[in-house]
């Protein structure tokens, strides 16, 4: 047990369908690790367990050396595992900055009390937590955007926002649900060094769900490939290529 | 002769399979709704009060509500026909005007839309041309006579009416439901909507037919109700919101959607409310359905009869 | 990374200026008690009386739906047993100052002037109404805000019911001071009046704490939307998964709401209970008077406070002026909301406040 995230053996089913079977994953700190399979192999399953969303039916999952399995959702992010989603799920109707505000929930101190006499401690925190929110934005080229509807943004700021939301929980490890979807090829090569730069100064794990192969075999260090709900391939980009279990699971037998 | 104590269980048990039986046909509307839709439909119980009241004033026009007027023996199953067709036919209208334009929309609004609709047939209801404020009582329509004395207790045919009815009516949902190809596509419309379009089924006039037929169901639990409870309470009366929301607590209770949990919750809530009323105190029925709510919704989220569901993310 | 990490909350280096902080802290309190003041000492005493009753019924309506807003505005689940809470703050309030009127002073003739004894109970009464209803809120929150956003309307239509029945099984009010002295506590707890109401309990209610709990209701709604568990509660109505992902625990903040909102509803039952001319009674305090308030926050816009303000006072003032039409109100609030879900579901002004909406247009024209 040394890697940051430790997953062993988990698996769950719905209704006696096998959606993920027996799945292990070990990420060392700064690993920069792909996940990918043909639609429906479950690799938005996994992420839904990883974060809690869905209780594996068996199996465990390990942060930071700490069991998460079976915690709810808000405290597994509030422990250090952020996540996207593969369908953007902004908070709308809020600002930009304030969906970044939200996520730093978690690791405010000052009580509703506080925030509701307008206490000296939680002006402070306000003020850091603004403070803290407008930087990220910074860093994502979304501070002059801080405070339009986050609804109304364009769609690829609508991506970044997310990251940036998620990243707002100061995370150890960042799950990307199929980051590029729907980007357009200057915007994928944009996404590809956001997410090394994140990765790199933000000291995060970064396990990566893709359908866009360029982009995964260029930055993920290692890779797993699922089919089935089952693991059929670990390796480097190099070796995930060229095992003919991969290739069938992609273009099918026959091929 | 009969043992008291017997006597009051065979009287409590009738009553409850008698109420049970209406709370049954009002929850089957609301969980075809809940099942297709996703959103409480509050106008149902109006509908509801509409078949109790439109049976009473069209017994008033036919002269069968005079004092000492003798309705004729064909007057109940016309009335009840009477009841479902028009009723059938507001349940059609309000899904078209109020509920298909939000069709999109959060299920909040849908929610509220339907409150406004519930509030809007109440208080039309009260208007002097409509039922006017006052409480009414139903004229007989059916034979109410005493058929056998079992165990101390009378057999009113009222009383088997009320659930023979509503036992044929439930018969024929559930055929039509699982045997025609109608059922079919509610039942494909009701697992998934958008796939369901996809796959050619009319999903539009699907949820129309669902509207029909709960809001049919629920007008005759009205016309029956009135049979067998024949003082009617004005129509904004807080006591047909209750009827209503009580049906709601039985498909809750049986698990949304599914219809024949709508039944059995509907008599589990007429057992409890009937017997609570006569055991314990008479006073504290409604104490004793949303108790069982409570507890349902504590330890069995997705009811007796449902199955827990994921929500996709 | 810990030193140069952009994310840290470096709260210490960011104080404020102790005066001014102090001033943004106290400031609007300030105001608020000014304004109650000046409403009851210098305009309430040329008031007429029916005026003065209108202004109360507003006050009492702000702090009904203002409240209501923090449940099914800012957190958007949905609530329609608004009335069960103000009732149980009615009812609890009413218990504190006519009976401790009675035990006190031996009747419940008003002791003091303006800010005097009887005033003090009232307002005793009305935070132990507060946190009574809070309480209940809790008790029925619990259950029902785990599972499905609209099961919250069932249970709490349910808890209005259940809590009607229990009152109109209370027993009749005592009035004789030999038999309020012997009686228990229970006793005095249950002696409320059943289904006739709740008489005899003092007028006490007047424009100064009406307008302290409206200045209140307001001060603490906007203090708390603009906080971290404000902005908890609108992350949950725009996406609960979301916003559980997002660290935000999101049954305990619905839960919190839902417990605020109950308690502010217990002050405005108090209010309601010793004003002049109503009764408290079980069948005042049902599902239309929810209704009602549902109404306010859906017009005014869910989540926004000023909206559901100005529309408590146009759905008060309203019906006074249209006295000789009263039964088209419920036809014209029910096609009021049909016709706003189908034309504008934000409400007149969705999250936004008033000041908002022109900001917003200034800054778009360019």
């Amino acid at each position: 047990m040394s890697g940051i995230l430790e997953v062993d053996r988990v698996s769950i089913a719905f209704g006696g369908l096998k959606a993920v079977s027996d799945f292990h994953l070990s990420l060392p700190k700064g690993a920069l690790h792909g996940l990918i399979g043909p639609n429906g192999a479950g690799k938005t399953t996994l992420f839904n367990m990883l974060t809690g969303v869905y209780k594996p039916d068996q199996g465990t999952v390990a942060l930071e050396g700490r069991r998460i399995d079976g915690w709810a959702p808000h405290r597994i992010a509030a422990a250090g595992l952020a996540r996207t989603f593969q369908n953007i799920r902004l908070f709308k109707e809020l600002t930009v900055l304030d969906n970044v505000r939200v996520a730093t929930h978690a690791r405010t101190r000052v009580t509703v009390v506080g925030a509701l006499l307008r206490s000296l401690a939680w002006t402070g925190e306000e003020a850091a937590v603004t403070e803290s929110a407008e930087q990220l934005l910074g860093l994502f080229d979304l501070a002059s955007r801080a405070h339009e509807q986050a609804g109304n943004l364009p769609y690829g700021d609508q991506r970044r926002l997310e990251i940036a939301r998620a990243l707002a929980l100061r995370p150890s490890v960042l799950l990307l649900d199929e980051p590029a979807a729907g980007m357009n090829p200057q915007e994928k090569i944009e996404l590809r060094r956001l997410i090394q730069r994140v990765r790199d100064e933000f000291g995060l794990t970064v396990l990566l769900i893709e359908h866009d192969m360029g982009l995964v075999m260029d930055i993920c260090e290692n890779i797993t490939v699922l089919d089935h709900g089952v693991v059929i391939a670990v390796g480097t980009p190099h070796e995930v290529q060229r095992d003919p279990a991969v290739v069938e699971a992609y273009l099918g037998t026959g091929h | 002769m009969a043992d008291p104590a017997i006597t009051k269980l065979l009287q409590t048990t009738m009553d409850a399979m008698a109420v049970g039986s209406l709370y049954a046909l009002i929850a089957l509307g609301y969980t075809m709704v809940y099942g297709i839709l996703r959103f409480i439909n509050f106008a149902h119980s109006d509908i509801f009060m509409l078949g109790a009241w439109v049976s009473f004033v069209l017994a008033r026009a036919l002269g069968w509500a005079a004092p000492g007027a003798v309705a004729p023996v064909w007057a109940g199953p016309f009335a009840i026909v009477f009841v479902m067709v028009t009723c059938g036919a507001l349940g059609f209208t309000i899904e078209r005007l109020a509920y298909r334009p939000l069709r999109s929309a959060p299920r909040i609004n849908v929610l509220i839309t339907a409150i406004g609709v519930s509030l809007l047939l109440e208080n039309v209801g009260q208007l002097p041309a409509a039922f006017g404020t006052q409480p009414q009582r139903m004229p007989t329509l059916l034979p109410d006579v005493a058929l056998a004395e079992v165990g101390g207790v009378i057999l009113r045919s009222v009383d088997l009416t009320v659930i023979g009815v509503a036992v044929v009516l439930m018969l024929v949902l559930e055929w039509v439901i699982y045997n025609t190809k109608l059922g079919l596509a509610m039942r494909a419309v009701s697992t998934d909507t958008r796939v369901a379009a996809l796959m050619g089924i009319p999903v539009d006039r699907v949820i129309s037919t669902t509207f029909v037929i709960g809001s049919s169901l629920a007008a005759a639990a009205g016309f029956l109700a009135a049979m067998k409870y024949p003082g009617l309470n004005q129509p904004a009366h807080s006591t047909w919101v209750l009827l209503g929301l009580k049906a709601f607590v039985a498909a809750v209770i049986g698990g949304i959607g599914n219809l024949r949990g709508a039944v059995a919750g509907g008599l589990l809530i007429g057992v409890v409310e009937l017997f609570g009323a006569a055991y314990l105190s008479p006073h504290l029925r409604d104490v004793y359905v949303f108790s069982l709510l409570i507890a349902v919704l504590l330890f069995r989220p997705a009811g007796l009869l449902g199955q827990a569901t994921v929500e996709k993310v | 990374m810990s030193t140069a990490d952009p994310l840290a909350l470096r709260s210490h280096a960011l104080r404020a200026p102790v005066g001014l902080a102090a001033l943004r802290s106290l400031g609007p309190w300030a105001a608020v008690f000014a304004i109650a003041f000046v409403l009851e000492r210098l305009i309430g005493p040329y008031l007429p009386g029916y005026y003065a009753k209108v202004l109360t019924d507003v006050g009492i309506a702000i702090v009904l739906g203002v409240s209501l807003n923090l449940v099914n505005g800012f957190t958007g689940q949905f609530s329609i047993g608004h009335a069960g809470f103000m009732a149980v703050g009615g009812y609890v309030a009413g218990t504190v100052t006519y009976y401790g009127h009675h035990l006190l002073w031996g009747g419940i003739a008003k002791q003091g002037g303006f800010l005097g004894a009887s005033e003090w109970l009232f307002v005793a009464g009305a935070l132990a109404g507060g946190i009574a209803a809070g309480l209940a809120g809790y008790l029925v929150g619990l259950p029902s805000l785990r599972l499905r956003g609209d099961y919250l309307a069932i249970v709490t239509l349910g808890f209005g019911e259940i809590l009607r029945v229990i009152i109109q099984r209370t027993d009749d009010v005592l009035f004789v001071p030999k038999d309020i002295e012997a009686a228990s506590f229970t006793t005095l707890a249950t002696s409320v009046g059943g289904a006739l109401g709740f008489t005899g309990i003092p007028f006490l209610t007047n424009l100064f704490w009406v307008a302290v709990a409206v200045g209140a209701v307001l001060v603490l709604s906007y203090r708390l939307k603009h906080s971290d568990e404000g902005r908890g509660f609108l992350a949950i109505r725009e996406d609960e998964v979301a916003a559980e992902a997002m660290g935000v625990p999101t049954t305990r903040l619905k839960v919190r709401a839902f417990v605020y909102a109950a308690f502010f509803a217990g002050i405005a039952g108090a209010l309601f209970a010793h004003e002049v001319g109503t009764t408290l009674n079980p069948r005042e305090l049902g599902f239309q008077k929810s209704f009602e308030i549902v109404i306010m926050v859906v017009l005014g816009g869910m989540g926004s406070i000023s909206g559901t303000t100005l529309a408590a006072i146009v759905l008060t003032v309203l019906p006074e002026l249209l006295r000789e039409f009263a039964q088209y109100r419920m036809i014209a609030y029910a096609l009021l909301l049909i016709g706003m879900m189908l034309l504008r579901p934000q409400g007149l002004f969705g999250i936004h406040e008033i000041w908002d909406l022109s900001f917003r247009r200034k800054k778009a024209a360019p």
